[in-house]
């Protein structure tokens, strides 16, 4: 199960409602895990529907360290978080997402979902270096890798889900499985649709990809 | 700056209807030589109103295609405005668009509006409001006779009972089949119409006065047997024919529950 609407980060109280709900279903579904995205999507009065960002200061790790286990102890499992594509960053950060997330983890038991569009957009957004956020992560706590497409706007990119997976991304991917080993992968589409063909496409790739990556790793293993 | 103040300035911005940032706020915000920090803030500004507007586009497409794109975003937007989000999920959003409405727009154009929302609305409560078990053909063809002598039924929980004062629903069916969209007037003799979910699709029918009155009558509580009793002062001995016919499309169309 995959959501959008945790606001793990935010001002608010957490959302009983929606966490009771979120319960509800997943003890009906039995997901094989729960994950949303480590941002704050609700402000103090209201909803405002974005992945918004968090500075990455103490002050947030202890923050969000605390709505974590509240949420966990309701789910009675760890919650999978996901890094955001990011269009700012706060000046009062004191650390990168991807060590936000890794102590976050260290804190809480929580798992980690990494959406290579992602570190991508926000790599270039904010002209970081994608691989180091990748290799920053603990590698072991990764639940699950997400692949999208984006718009590319030339000096900066926008998190669309309704464009093919960019070039980039795919050799992210693949870099990255060569350190993850197997790892479970969910190809997102949002809006403008292709044919299933291209979509299909894109599934067999990720699966080629992945089989010649644990090829070649095979005689080390 | 504290996480709480940071979260509220930026709150603040998204929600106000202007895209320049204040200087406090970008001193808090690291640009980039790629994105600088008033052009990320304004990814996010833009990125709020799209979306909140391209919901509004799809839970009221007729009311889009009736008042056309640059007045329906001005209502939107207003819409937006004065009653930002309170529900989690944004299938919500709309729910107070014909309250908005009622305070935006004057007559003549208030009553037409208002009637419009409420229907496009309507097929947005239909989609995924409760399911429940309905009674069905089958299950009456068992009945022994005590069942029809105390039988009582109610609507199913997707069903939105509407009562139209103007052409509306000629207006919805014109902009759904894509076709020139009529005047609005007023009808002479209001229009009862239901909007539901029967098979995991909404429907929509309008019903005649006498049947309006007929399901009116069972769904308030009343039983079988009353309901031929009220029918049988205007039909006489058909009372118990004309009943059972209606019943029988009432349930077969998937709109009652037994009690």
């Amino acid at each position: 199960m995959h959501g959008v609407s945790l606001s793990i980060g935010g001002p608010h109280a957490i959302d009983s409602d929606y966490l009771r709900q979120l319960k509800a279903l997943a003890d009906r579904v039995q997901p094989h895990w729960i994950s949303d995205h480590l941002c704050w999507s609700r402000g103090n009065a209201h909803h405002l529907h974005d992945l918004l960002p968090l500075p990455f200061t103490q002050e947030s790790l202890l923050h969000v360290a605390g709505r974590v286990r509240l949420v966990q102890d309701v789910l009675q499992r760890p919650l999978v978080l996901e890094n955001v594509s990011a269009y700012l960053q706060w000046t009062t950060s004191s650390m990168g997402e991807a060590q936000f997330l890794a102590e976050l983890s260290n804190l809480t038991g929580c798992e980690l979902l990494l959406d290579v569009n992602n570190v991508y957009i926000s790599s270039r957004n904010q002209g970081f270096d994608a691989w180091q956020f990748i290799m920053a992560l603990p590698h072991e706590r990764i639940r699950q890798i997400h692949l999208a497409g984006h718009s590319d706007y030339g000096q900066y990119l926008i998190d669309t889900h309704d464009q093919p997976i960019a070039d980039p991304v795919w050799t992210l991917y693949a870099k990255a499985l060569s350190y993850l080993g197997p790892t479970a992968t969910l190809i997102e589409r949002d809006d403008l649709f292709p044919p299933l063909d291209e979509l299909l496409a894109e599934l067999e790739k990720a699966r080629t990809l992945a089989a010649g990556v644990f090829k070649r790793a095979a005689p080390c293993a | 700056m504290r996480l709480s103040a940071l979260q509220a300035a930026l709150e603040a911005y998204l929600l106000t209807g202007n895209s320049e940032a204040s200087p406090e706020l970008l001193d808090h915000i690291h640009g980039s030589a790629a994105l600088p920090a008033a052009d990320g803030l304004m990814i996010y500004h833009n990125a709020y109103r799209t979306r909140l507007l391209s919901v509004l586009r799809e839970d009221y497409p007729t009311l889009h295609r009736w008042l056309g794109d640059e007045p329906f975003e001005q209502l939107a937007l207003a819409f937006i405005a004065a009653w930002p989000s309170r529900h989690f999920s944004l299938r919500w959003l709309g729910e107070k668009l014909p309250t908005f409405i009622s305070s935006y727009v004057a007559e003549p154009q208030l009553t037409p509006l208002l009637e419009l929302t409420a229907l496009e609305w309507a097929f947005t409560l239909a989609f995924d409001a409760p399911d429940a078990e309905l009674l069905s053909l089958d299950a009456m063809s068992r009945f022994a006779d005590a069942d029809w002598t105390s039988l009582t039924v109610r609507l199913h929980p997707s069903v939105n009972w509407l009562r139209l004062q103007r052409n509306t629903l000629e207006i919805w069916q014109a902009a759904k089949a894509q076709a020139e969209i009529p005047e609005t007037t007023p009808l002479q003799t209001p229009l009862e119409c239901l909007v539901w979910r029967c098979d995991l699709t909404c429907h929509y029918r309008t019903l005649a006065q006498p049947e309006a009155e007929a399901l009116q009558v069972l769904v308030s509580g009343r039983s079988f047997p009353d309901l031929c009793t009220t029918l049988f002062d205007e039909h006489g001995e058909q009372a118990p024919l004309l009943a059972a016919t209606w019943l029988k499309q009432w349930v077969s169309q998937g709109l009652l529950l037994r009690n």
